[in-house]
């Protein structure tokens, strides 16, 4: 404790300098935990949005991810009902949800266009996902006997289609069997995905529009939606011991973008890191070196003393704990300081590329990057005392006395 | 009278490109316990070089050193460092306090490292301070204080561990006339209070002659070897061999 406060006191002997240094080490601080908080928010969005949108593990046929199929449906699934429903008993799982993956053409009549559909479960994908529908209603379960069946147009595809609610269309289609395939449908509303390639081809239908448009029992996907993403990888386990005969992916193998961008941030946030832990060290090194260099002389008056090498560089290593506490703690205050004015800002980044909506700014406070933070920083002030005081304890005592 | 520093036949040689400078040429000394000795001589004459042999901070080429009967040579830096730490304190002309540290905590500095407890150690800080006059100044920065304070200051310091022998490398020169008579004379008082060694080099002829020893070096060589008498018990035991 005493020697603390004299570390404390020599810190403050030349007060510009060290603080100058404390100053650096928590701009450096603070721009890791900004930095890193930024990419934690950055992951967990796209990995909400990763699960959102094809839940956290999907059942396939053996070769629907691998094989080209040479008519449609040929890799459905055909038992998806009896694997749901074990799907479903699993106590992990939440919702387990069927896709149908199609394509065709689309026609009002006068004009066609290339359309691509995902045939759904309007119950379910409600629940598990959000449709930003601009017009209209989503999708409804109980269709009516009678009436056209109901589709749900991307909003550059419904432009294209010159489409509004109600408007009259025609799905064409190759069934299973390679037979050309038409059917009528009513839009019933316009949606956007926030892709503008994506606008201009999806459409959702229910799961029997598609089936008969299809003329197949079969389905492309199962996806199943867990309680917590954490669980994926034990019901992973389980499924692929329930179903040996099936593919299955978990949404991490799905997810191009996210993994793209985390290993872009990673990378990036890695080498800035690197930079700042450098630049510290440089700078604790350079101060150290100085105090080193003007206390020459109280070193060899110590040492004469009888204070043994390791205790002077103590109080050394004492001191560049000092500087990088202080800093540290700082540091933290400052990017404690940001997050919670960006919580409060209400900041609006632009839209990503590709995408029409932008989100919100905002930069995570994670415990543990504060915590590895601060230990790396203060590790790096103590090393760099270690190195630079090393210097000074190895002369001859009766020359540092001569110092001036 | 208990002989303390003994040397024999110490040289020591600074190499100085090609050319050798001679520091200590076969220097031999006996001093006794609590005898206060004077080193004066010429400017390069070699007195720093044999009082940092005396107080193991450097070491001569050849030679036999013993400090209390202990030989000193061919001992390790940590043992000598222990023995520098228990054994010997040293005053040094600029004073040389540690200037983020009060009087008291320099003076205490010593006793933090021997790791004598609490109650002990300031029973003796207070003590030695009384003893140098500085009570009223316990909690001063050395830069709050005048040069003969420091001084004082940085005596007790040296004494505070109560070592055999203390290294005072020109403590007065420093000071004017007036303060360096009164750490004279402290000098003095403090050798016989706490029966120490003090090995003093010195310009000052009114220092010399307060001692009960001098010693004059020329060219690294022992030149004149005087005994002031001044003390009753004193005996010569001194002699260049
Ligand atoms: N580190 C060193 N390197 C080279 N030569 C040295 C060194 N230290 C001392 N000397 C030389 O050794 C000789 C004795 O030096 P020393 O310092 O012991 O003399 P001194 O009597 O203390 O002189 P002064 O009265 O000026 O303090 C001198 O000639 C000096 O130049
Ligand atoms: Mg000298």
């Amino acid at each position: 404790m005493k020697w603390l406060l004299f570390a404390f006191k020599n810190v403050l002997r030349n007060r510009r300098r060290s603080l100058i240094t404390i100053i650096i080490t928590a701009i450096g601080s603070s721009a890791i935990l900004i930095g890193g908080g930024f990419a934690l928010f950055t992951y967990d969005g796209l990995k909400q949005g990763a699960t959102r949108a094809s839940g956290h593990l999907v059942v396939a046929h053996n070769e629907y991810f691998s094989g080209e199929e040479d008519s449609a449906m040929q890799y459905g699934l055909s038992n998806w009902k009896d694997i749901k429903q074990r799907m479903e008993q699993n106590e992990h799982v939440k919702w387990v949800i069927p896709r149908i993956q199609l394509s065709g053409l689309i026609s009002n009549g006068e004009k066609t266009a290339i359309y691509m559909a995902e045939g759904v479960d309007p119950e379910g994908e409600s629940r598990a996902r959000e449709f930003l529908i601009h017009k209209g209603e989503w999708l409804s379960s109980i269709s009516a006997e009678n009436e056209d069946a109901q589709i749900l147009l991307g909003k550059d595809l419904a432009k294209s289609m010159k489409a509004d609610i109600g408007s009259s269309l025609t799905l064409l289609s190759t069934t299973a069997d390679g037979a050309l395939n038409g059917i009528d449908v009513k839009v019933r509303g316009i949606f956007s995905t926030g892709v503008p390639e994506m606008d201009k081809r999806l459409l959702y239908v229910d799961i029997p529009t598609a089936q008969a448009l299809l003329d197949s029992e079969k389905i492309s996907t199962l996806h199943a939606y867990l309680n917590d993403t954490d669980d994926t990888e034990i019901v992973s386990d389980k499924f692929h011991a329930q179903f040996p005969n099936n593919t299955l992916k978990n949404w991490e193998e799905l997810a191009f973008y996210y993994v793209g961008v985390v290993n872009l941030y990673n990378r990036l946030f890695g080498v800035l890191g690197l930079i700042i832990v450098i630049i510290v060290f440089f700078s604790v090194t350079n101060t150290m070196s100085m105090v080193v260099r003007e206390r020459t002389r109280e070193i060899g008056t110590l040492a004469a003393m009888g204070t043994l090498p390791r205790e002077i560089l103590r109080n050394f290593v004492l001191e560049a704990l000092v500087i990088g506490i202080i800093g540290s703690v700082l540091g933290m205050a400052i990017a404690g300081g940001f997050i919670v004015f960006l919580e409060n800002a209400g900041i609006m980044m632009p839209p990503p590329p590709g995408r029409n909506v932008g989100y919100p700014l905002l930069v995570y406070f994670s415990g543990q990057l504060f915590v590895l933070t601060t230990i790396v920083l203060i590790g790096i002030s103590v090393l760099s005392a270690l190195l630079a005081a090393r210097k000074g304890i190895r002369q001859p005592i009766v020359d540092a006395l001569a110092h001036v | 009278m208990d002989t303390l520093v003994s040397l024999r036949n110490i040289s020591k040689t600074y190499h100085l490109g090609k050319t050798t400078v001679p520091a200590l040429q076969h220097v031999s000394l006996d001093v006794g316990a609590s005898e206060l000795v004077a080193l004066s001589g010429p400017s390069g004459s070699g007195k720093s070089t044999l009082l940092n042999t005396c107080g193991l901070i450097d070491t001569p080429d050849e030679g036999e050193y013993t400090l209390g009967g202990e030989s000193m040579l061919s001992r390790t830096s940590k043992e000598l460092t222990m023995v520098r730490r228990n054994k010997i304190g040293f005053v040094f002309q600029s004073f040389n306090l540690v200037p983020v540290m009060t009087a008291y905590e320099n003076i205490e500095y010593p006793l933090l490292l021997t790791g004598l407890h609490d109650a002990e150690r300031k029973k003796r800080v207070d003590e030695i301070m009384n003893q140098v006059g500085l009570e009223q100044y316990q909690q001063q920065l050395p830069d709050q204080l005048s040069g003969g304070q420091r001084q004082r200051v940085a005596m007790a310091r040296a004494l505070v561990k109560q070592p055999m022998l203390v290294i005072a490398d020109e403590p007065t020169a420093n000071l004017d006339t007036q303060t360096a008579t009164h750490i004279i004379d402290l000098m003095k008082d403090l050798s016989r209070r706490y029966g120490t060694t003090f090995l003093i080099a010195t310009h000052d002829q009114r220092m010399t002659e307060r001692c009960d020893q001098k010693i004059i070096l020329v060219d690294g060589k022992i030149n004149t070897h005087d005994m002031n008498m001044t003390r009753d018990n004193a005996l010569d035991k001194g002699g260049n061999g």
